[in-house]
């Protein structure tokens, strides 16, 4: 069935932004604008949620491969050949609507708060009512086209919001290196999309034409386009080895942040795997792959965030780390299980980001973990929805995140899969301690040194837009999880019945599954009882760490990675491009092009010098010309006749 | 009685617009403004009345007792109709302010501005010599007196004496040409010199050729090709900015109505000679037009001199609709288009600036304007692309559908050097946007100016938006016809040709 719903959903933030930035750039600044200005910007965002709760509500009386098409016009049309821009809500599409909208229009309303004193209070709600558009662009595409259009988009969108504060340069720096390290990765995916396209024999590209076309392409083929495509969500969704923009992004205003980790831009790449899922059915050693990297960065993004002491950064490697949960579930075939995740992580990491942000706000701006401490009684509002987070995201049971990450984990186990599994529980046991540490050194911990002497007396007050969501997120962590109760608790797992995805099946005897997620809790209470041990109730005073020993030093460094991949790839690139600029440019290109300029020139002077503005001189050429023109038809039709 | 008089309507508005105008210009208190408003309504009134005739009819003579078979209304003049006057208005209409910042205009300006147009419309509906010649003479005195119009100006003056006397002596080899035509033919109408030529054409050879030539040649001559073209630049040059602008574009979409009409019946299937050497003056056109526009340092002249060359890309195409093309005589309508679009953004925003000074522009001048104004500058570096032929602007669509016209009718060493012609012709083009961009600002104030909004700069604005819109999708924008429809639109319009 079609409805014109999906497009307006698409076209509203859009539209939204639009306004905002022609108002911003033509309308000179006034108080009485912020009003505006949150009208449009929360406006727009509600609105779509308000559409997207309609048109779900209505795709959940169809039969579940039903899909609500919404063609916008005829985009390309060369011959039998045609790209629409049109949009369609399926199930899967129906999720990410409703996770980008609901958790994203929250944001928004977070951000009001947050950015209220900003001097770019409209540009940022005109940006980030664009990011909002683009990826609803990107999930809501009916062909990969589209979806790579939105993809484009995400990124300058990001790449827009991460250098917000445009006057440092350091900004500007991780704006960039997020934008190029995404061109890296839509590189690989453009030339997946293109091999495809160029392998693919039906005559439409939207996906259900392509997945029809798969069977003539052979596996070799398809491998290949899978990985490409994958590298693209390598970049998008920050994995190894391209995730070094993640922690970077810190860089911008914290809703930005949380936008980008919860309800945008990295999940695309896990949206983009299970939106192809019917390719990645057919080449399972890519998916293994897939599950491979997600694990490999699942670890290594674990033990960054342990030993970070940036409220931000500790956040962003977990979200890295979490997507490598998803990557794993994706890559293995059991998309659904993905995609749970995936919403429930928008929820409790969104509450992380805007909770963090509370604090940074009231801490005017600081945001060294081991410079605050003592908060839990001044901030209550936020340790208790940050304690929810956090217990969400450790995998306490009741909470969203122990049914999403041990349903990833019990499939990785049940399908055969045992070292992911095991890398799973490690990450579990680490995203435990990482994050109780967190928790534990900002709100528990006694107060100590600098916050006393300085700082305690002036708690910004946050305002209230920048409350009431974090309740809302709050909810949503805990609740989220009863959707897919799985069948060993006395769930149906409706969530992922209703998804609806290509999913691979692998059932475990009920009892095997209660042991597993009981060593699950126990590994993740470990992990918490250390945190606890370390930062509560320290042998020693309790300050920013000193790594003496050198592992930890290297893990505080991130391993030096980034320095790693300056020296390897920044580097000798920028050498090549030296050496170009300095001889190969100047001395043989632009050489030989301007021996040729010269002599052009040197011609068109002597040509502009007839243009004397003599009169008789211009009537003397013009008669010229009638004469040779005269003679030429003399010659030539004296000699035809 | 209506119906057959509706082919009318439009130029009749245009015309009693131009009197109404003639008549009001004495009265001291109008303002200038409201004649600029009074002669707007009329162009678009016009256009209104003409719009809804397109894709109506194909070849209906207007009232054949009073005029025989001398008017012709076809979609084919429609569509020139629709351009001549909706560039009218655009181009007052960008030119507002420095119409307004000089004292030297009054409402016999815009008079003489819409007997120009008029004489363009009857010229696109001229389907008989003598007509067409009158028509030719009414706009080109109209425009002989605007390039004068700046009366205490020296150079204004010379412009206006050498394009007379020059245009004059161009206007004698139509009127010779045409009276060989009657010789030989003994008729003037085009569709019966058609049939003429078709059947006797080969008997008298030596004399139609020549004939057609002629004529040809003063066509040749207003569109500024080498080697007619010598008067050109120092007539845009002399001229004020709303005359040249007018003549760069309004004027060369008039004379290429007239070209088009000709040379389908004079070269396509009849064996006359003359298209070796309309594809000749092409070559010559465009090497010396870019030779002429490198050397400049003034802008108004750089501009004078593409106009040159751009109308040999249109020789191209022209040269190869005798050579069979079906491409190419909708490729010239979409060049036009494309080119009216982009050379009206540039001198648009050269009149813009060039209304607060008194010197011509030279690229010196445009040194570090990103930073003094941003938009302005931006829109000049679109319209700069776009004269250039830079990808996903519309100049590139236009430029493309010319060198396929070449290939299609095998001048595959024409289309080679036209693309050549396109690269060297970046050299004076991008010379602009790099003064522009590349260098500081040298001026003693360095600030921002705001960006004013105003009827001129919104819409120069919007041909910016246009020349993007054309180069980039078919049909990106949704119900809006992209270059696929502008194209179709060209082909039904030739399409009604006899």
């Amino acid at each position: 069935m079609s409805s014109s719903l999906p497009s307006l959903i698409v076209l509203l933030p859009f539209f939204g932004a639009g306004v905002m930035g022609f108002v911003y750039l033509f309308v000179p600044a006034g108080r009485n604008l912020r009003r505006f200005y949150v009208a449009v910007g929360i406006g727009t965002p509600l609105l779509a949620a308000l559409l997207g709760l309609i048109v779900v509500g209505e795709m959940l009386t169809l039969p579940a491969s039903a899909s609500i098409a919404s063609p916008l016009y005829s985009w390309i049309a060369i011959g039998s050949f045609e790209i629409d821009v049109a949009f369609v809500v399926d199930r899967l599409s129906a999720v990410m609507l409703l996770v980008v909208t609901l958790v994203g229009s929250l944001i928004h309303i977070y951000a009001v708060g947050y950015m209220w004193d900003d001097q770019g209070f409209g540009k940022f709600f005109a940006y980030f009512n664009f990011f909002l558009g683009a990826m609803l662009l990107l999930v809501l595409a009916n062909n990969p086209i589209l979806l790579f259009i939105g993809w484009e988009l995400v990124g300058l969108a990001s790449y827009l919001l991460i250098g917000f504060y445009h006057h440092d340069t350091a900004n500007i720096t991780a704006a960039n290196k997020a934008f190029l390290l995404n061109r890296v990765g839509d590189f690989g995916f453009v030339s997946g999309l293109g091999l495809l396209f160029a392998l693919q024999k039906q005559s439409g590209f939207d996906f259900a034409a392509i997945f029809a076309g798969l069977g003539g392409i052979d596996t070799a083929m398809l491998s290949l386009i899978g990985l490409l495509l994958f590298v693209g969500a390598m970049g998008k969704s920050a994995q190894i080895p391209l995730y070094v923009w993640l922690p970077d992004a810190m860089a911008g205003p914290t809703p930005v942040s949380a936008l980008i980790h919860a309800a945008t831009m990295v999940t695309a790449g896990v949206y983009m795997v299970a939106r192809f899922a019917p390719l990645y059915n057919r080449i399972p050693d890519v998916g293994l792959f897939i599950a491979g990297i997600g694990a490999a960065s699942a670890l290594l993004a674990a033990l960054f965030a342990s030993w970070q002491n940036d409220i931000k950064k500790i956040l962003a490697y977990s979200t890295m780390s979490q997507l490598g949960y998803m990557l794993i579930a994706v890559g293995l075939g059991e998309y659904s299980n993905g995609i749970f995740h995936l919403a429930a992580h928008a929820f409790f990491k969104a509450l992380l980001f805007m909770g963090a942000g509370a604090v940074i706000i009231a801490l005017h701006h600081e945001q060294d973990i081991f410079k605050m401490g003592g908060l839990g009684s001044r901030l209550p509002a936020v340790r208790r929805t940050m304690l929810v987070a956090t217990l969400a995201i450790t995998g306490i049971p009741i909470f969203a995140g122990f049914f999403s990450k041990d349903a990833i984990l019990s499939y990785a186990f049940a399908s055969g899969h045992t070292t992911i599994w095991a890398i799973g529980v490690v990450v579990a046991f680490l995203t435990a301690y990482y994050m109780f540490r967190l928790y534990f050194v900002v709100f528990v911990a006694p107060n100590h040194r600098s916050s006393r002497s300085r700082q305690s007396p002036s708690l910004t007050s946050l305002p209230r837009s920048m409350v009431w969501p974090l309740f809302v997120l709050a909810a949503g962590s805990i609740f989220l999880g009863f959707w897919n109760l799985p069948e060993a608790y006395g769930g149906s797992t409706w969530f992922s019945h209703e998804l609806h995805l290509a999913d691979h099946e692998a059932h475990l005897r009920f009892a095997k599954e209660y042991i597993l997620d009981g060593f699950n809790v126990l590994v993740a209470l470990l992990g918490i009882a250390i945190a606890y041990r370390k930062f509560v109730r320290p042998s020693h005073p309790l300050n920013a760490p000193i790594h003496r020993i050198a592992w930890q030093r290297a893990l505080a460094n991130t391993l030096y990675i980034d320095t790693l991949y300056d020296r390897l790839i920044v580097r000798p690139l920028r050498g090549i491009s030296n050496w170009q600029d300095r001889l190969i440019d100047p001395k043989i290109i632009d050489g030989s092009l301007r021996g040729l300029v010269t002599l052009y020139r040197g011609v068109a002077t002597q040509s502009a010098r007839l243009q004397n503005g003599n009169l008789r001189w211009y009537a003397l050429t013009f008669l010229l010309g009638v004469s040779g023109i005269s003679l030429y038809l003399l010659i030539a039709i004296g000699g035809a006749s | 009685m209506m119906s057959t008089l509706a082919p009318f309507l439009p130029t009749t508005l245009v015309i009693i617009g131009a009197f109404v105008l003639l008549l009001i210009s004495t009265v001291r208190s109008i303002h200038l403004k409201s004649y600029l408003y009074i002669t707007v309504v009329f162009l678009l009134l016009a256009f209104a009345v003409a719009l809804p005739q397109f894709g109506t009819r194909s070849g209906v003579y207007v009232l054949p007792k009073v005029f025989g078979h001398t008017y012709l209304a076809d979609d084919f003049a429609t569509l020139f109709d629709l351009m001549f006057l909706g560039g009218g208005a655009l181009t007052l209409l960008i030119n507002a302010i420095y119409l307004r910042k000089r004292d030297y205009y009054n409402g016999e300006f815009f008079a003489l501005f819409l007997f120009a147009i008029f004489g363009m419309m009857t010229l696109a509906h001229a389907n008989d010599l003598v007509p067409a010649f009158i028509s030719l003479e009414l706009t080109s005195i109209a425009i002989y007196v605007l390039t004068g119009y700046h009366k205490n100006y020296r150079g204004s003056n010379e412009a206006m004496l050498k394009y007379l006397v020059l245009g004059s002596f161009a206007g004698a080899m139509f009127i010779l040409g045409t009276a060989i035509f009657y010789g030989v033919a003994g008729t003037t109408v085009i569709s019966e010199l058609a049939a003429f030529i078709q059947i006797h054409g080969s008997e008298h050879l030596l004399a139609l050729s020549t004939a057609g030539l002629f004529i040809m040649i003063t066509i040749l001559f207003k569109i500024g090709a080498v080697p007619f073209h010598s008067w050109l630049l120092d007539v845009y040059l002399g001229s004020p900015f709303p005359v040249t602008m007018f003549m760069a574009s309004v004027l060369k979409v008039a004379l290429f109505a007239i070209a088009l009409r000709l040379y389908l019946i004079l070269y396509v299937d009849t064996g006359l000679i003359g298209n070796q050497i309309i594809s000749f003056l092409a070559i010559l056109t465009l090497i010396g037009g870019s030779w002429l526009a490198i050397s400049q340092s003034m802008l108004k002249r750089m501009l004078a001199g593409s106009s040159i060359v751009h109308g040999g890309y249109m020789l191209i195409a022209l040269s190869s609709i005798g050579l069979g093309a079906h491409l190419a005589a909708p490729a010239i309508m979409f060049y036009l288009l494309s080119y009216f679009i982009s050379s009206v953004g540039a001198f648009g925003i050269l009149s813009y600036i060039a209304a607060d000074s008194n010197r011509p522009l030279t690229y010196e001048d445009f040194k570090g304007m990103a930073h003094r104004r941003p938009y302005l500058s931006a829109m000049m570096a679109i319209s700069m692309l776009s004269l250039s032929g830079f990808p996903s602007t519309i100049g590139f669509l236009g430029k493309f559908y010319i060198f396929m016209s070449a290939i299609e009718s095998g001048q595959f060493a024409l289309a080679g050097l036209g693309i050549f012609i396109a690269f060297v012709s970046v050299y004076y083009y991008f010379k602009l946007i790099a003064m522009m961009y590349f260098y500081p600002c040298e001026e003693e104030t360095c600030e921002q100016h705001p960006f004013e909004i105003h009827v001129s700069t919104l819409l120069i604005g919007l041909m910016a938006l246009i020349t993007i819109w054309g180069g980039i999708g078919t049909s990106l924008i949704p119900w809006f016809p992209g270059a696929d429809g502008i194209i179709s639109i060209a082909k039904q319009a030739i399409g009604s040709l006899p």
